[in-house]
């Protein structure tokens, strides 16, 4: 278990998760990726996540962030069971709480850089004018004001990664959650975003987990949990 | 999300394969194309179609003869003419007392001989049958213009001819335009008995310049002209004593009344009532009812086939919008991941095929009413050629919102399975791997 950290500001939230068990059901049969997983960390926390390709980090942050259901076990984030929320609570979930980074980005392609950083509100019905202004402040916030109105084809990786960033900051979320975030990053790239990233967390008090395969990466976090075979290695 | 935001997203998720977005539109424009110019077509050929029937007047015109009717008379279209009966304005009154009743045009057709210009090969005289009619209101009458215009109500110096006068000038019928400004000499004979003790015909001449050619069935003749002139004519006849059949003095004041009925249903009603009168009727009623099944046939069919090619339309629809949601599984995960709700992605979608409906059904409108418009252009040609009027295009407001909103609606339901599907996709492709 993982030494809670207190929060920045207060706005981070605690991640617990109890006996988490998770199963896929392909063509070749049945394939169990998490197999009873419990940790817990502390409001304004941060986990790097470690683990070979399919020891379950993409799915345990999935379960986390409430893009998946809950099969077995409970997972608690701010007090709250993940496993109780339904379609549009959910929705409200990851809308209000939870902020994804994704190592393809998940840029929209026909968006600019500012209408993808206002996407996020635009979903919270958030006012045109009001949007546009945190938008334009988040890009600030990255270094990309002057790549506003680029799409993301027209940005490299690394801006792609801190327009995606900034995205993910548009609702105040509590808890980060950044899966392989610098995974299509050189270095230099890398360092920015997991400095954008830390800086964020540090300005906004939001608990950060990140899954990563990089040592380096992981080595900045104030805790690591190394899954193998869906399970907290020893 | 708000409908304006999802209204703009979809706009630009629609222009991410401008390609494939406009090969849907033009699928749906093509459809809608078919559809509206077959609408279009069919309204305007009904209406020709019924026009025709109704002999170029009021489809719900009933002529009344100054005779009695023979019993079987409702039974069938035409007269079934009994013995003379007078026609006068106090029956007129009475016709016009009856329910139903929109309009009455009277109409006097008396015999006339006619000299007309002199041309090669042309007669010198033509004895014919000249028709008065009550030209304030030719929209009442079983009157169609091919050539020029009407006579000028109460001139008697005007005369319009039918197709037969050209006939028998051995004009080209096909431009009747030819007739226009002939100078005809028009009398109708009044019998005397001489001194001598024998019959005497005195004409009483009226020198009328042709100004239209028409086709007209208010009654058999080949002059049409102002009923004012046949009223005098026939003052002039009742002068005299007659000559028996030969020439029988015309005592109804009128010859025979067009009544217009308020609609196609009234036409029945008020039929009965003037047969309850005593005169004799006719009125292409069971005709129409034939024509109009015919035409409804007509309608079923050609409306099926542009319903066809909506559907086939639509189908593109749902293929490329599947293909859409195939693409963009990851990135409808990202929506979810980042809070969109189910029905805010199925939004999406859906205003997505009706933004192509739509630009489909206003492009595929205007091309449907454009081609129809051609069609027209090349019929009119063509009945013009064989001494017709042309058709006038009729394009109703109902066919441009059915063109438009039928394809949009379509369009939004060929959107319904996509965009369930998008919505039900989870919000795990966003992330992808394990």
């Amino acid at each position: 278990m993982l030494p809670p950290k207190p929060p920045v500001d207060g706005r981070g939230v605690s991640v617990r998760t109890k006996g988490l068990r998770h199963t896929y059901r392909t063509r070749e049969g049945e394939l169990t990726v998490l197999r009873g997983l419990t940790f817990d960390i502390g409001p304004g926390g941060y986990l790097a996540l470690t683990g070979a390709s399919g020891a379950g980090k993409s799915t345990l942050l999935s379960l986390i962030g409430g893009l998946e259901p809950i099969q077995e076990g409970s997972a608690e984030v701010g007090g709250r069971s993940i496993a109780s929320l339904r379609h549009d609570d959910l929705a409200a979930y990851r809308r209000e709480t939870i902020g994804f980074v994704f190592q393809h980005y998940g840029l929209v392609p026909v968006l600019s850089a500012l209408e993808n950083v206002e996407l996020a509100s635009t979903l919270s019905g958030v006012d045109r004018a009001e949007r546009r202004i945190k938008a334009h402040r988040l890009l600030d916030s990255v270094g990309l004001t002057d790549r506003a109105g680029h799409r993301p084809a027209a940005l490299s990786g690394g801006e792609r990664q801190r327009v995606a960033i900034a995205r993910a900051m548009a609702n105040d979320p509590r808890l980060l959650l950044a899966d392989e975030p610098t995974g299509n990053l050189d270095d230099a790239s890398t360092g920015q975003v997991l400095g954008l990233l830390e800086s964020l967390r540090a300005r906004h008090g939001c608990t950060l987990i990140v899954v990563t395969h990089d040592r380096s990466v992981a080595a900045r976090a104030d805790g690591l949990l190394h899954l193998d075979d869906g399970q907290v290695a020893a | 999300m708000r409908w304006s935001d999802a209204l703009r997203l979809s706009f630009e998720s629609a222009t991410r394969r401008i390609g494939r977005t406009a090969l849907t539109a033009l699928a749906v424009t093509l459809a809608s194309a078919l559809l509206v110019a077959l609408a279009t077509i069919v309204v305007t050929a009904n209406s020709r179609v019924i026009n025709q029937v109704s002999k170029g007047g009021p489809i719900t015109a009933i002529r009344v003869a100054a005779a009695r009717a023979q019993p079987g008379q409702l039974e069938t279209d035409d007269f079934r003419l009994g013995r003379p009966l007078r026609l006068d304005d106090l029956f007129v009154g009475r016709i016009g007392d009856l329910g139903g009743v929109n309009a009455i045009a009277p109409v006097l057709d008396l015999d006339v001989l006619a000299v007309p210009p002199q041309m090669p090969g042309g007669p010198r005289r033509i004895f014919e049958r000249m028709v008065g009619v009550d030209l304030r209101h030719p929209e009442h009458l079983p009157v169609t213009v091919l050539a020029g215009r009407l006579p000028a109500a109460g001139l008697s110096n005007e005369t319009a001819v039918t197709l037969g006068y050209l006939d028998r000038m051995g004009l080209d019928a096909s431009r009747p335009e030819q007739a226009i400004g002939h100078r005809v000499a028009l009398a109708h004979a009044q019998v005397v008995r001489s001194l001598s003790g024998e019959l005497d015909y005195r004409g009483r001449w009226v020198a009328a310049e042709v100004v239209g050619v028409v086709a007209q069935e208010a009654a058999p003749g080949m002059f049409l002209v102002p009923i004012e002139q046949t009223h005098a004519d026939r003052a002039w006849a009742l002068g005299g004593i007659g000559d028996g059949d030969r020439q029988p003095l015309p005592n109804s004041p009128y010859s025979g009344l067009i009544v217009v009925a308020d609609s196609l249903g009234d036409v029945r009603s008020v039929r009965e009532a003037i047969d309850d009168l005593g005169y004799s009727t006719s009125a292409p009623e069971q005709l129409i009812a034939n024509v109009q099944r015919y035409l409804r046939v007509v309608d079923i069919v050609l409306g099926s086939i542009g319903l066809i090619a909506l559907v086939i339309a639509a189908l593109g629809i749902t293929n490329a919008m599947l293909a859409q949601v195939r693409e963009r599984r990851r990135e409808i995960g990202v929506l979810k991941a980042i809070g969109a709700r189910d029905r805010d992605v199925q939004r999406v979608f859906l205003l997505e095929a009706g933004f192509i409906g739509g630009v489909g059904g206003i492009a595929g409108t205007a091309l449907g009413i454009a081609t129809a418009a051609l069609v027209g252009s090349f019929v009119n040609r063509y009945l013009t050629d064989q001494g017709l009027a042309g058709v006038e295009l009729s394009v109703p407001i109902s066919i441009v919102v059915a063109g438009i909103g039928g394809a949009t609606a379509l369009a939004l339901v060929a959107g319904t399975v996509p965009a369930r599907r998008a919505a039900h996709l989870p919000a795990r492709e966003a992330v992808g791997g394990t």
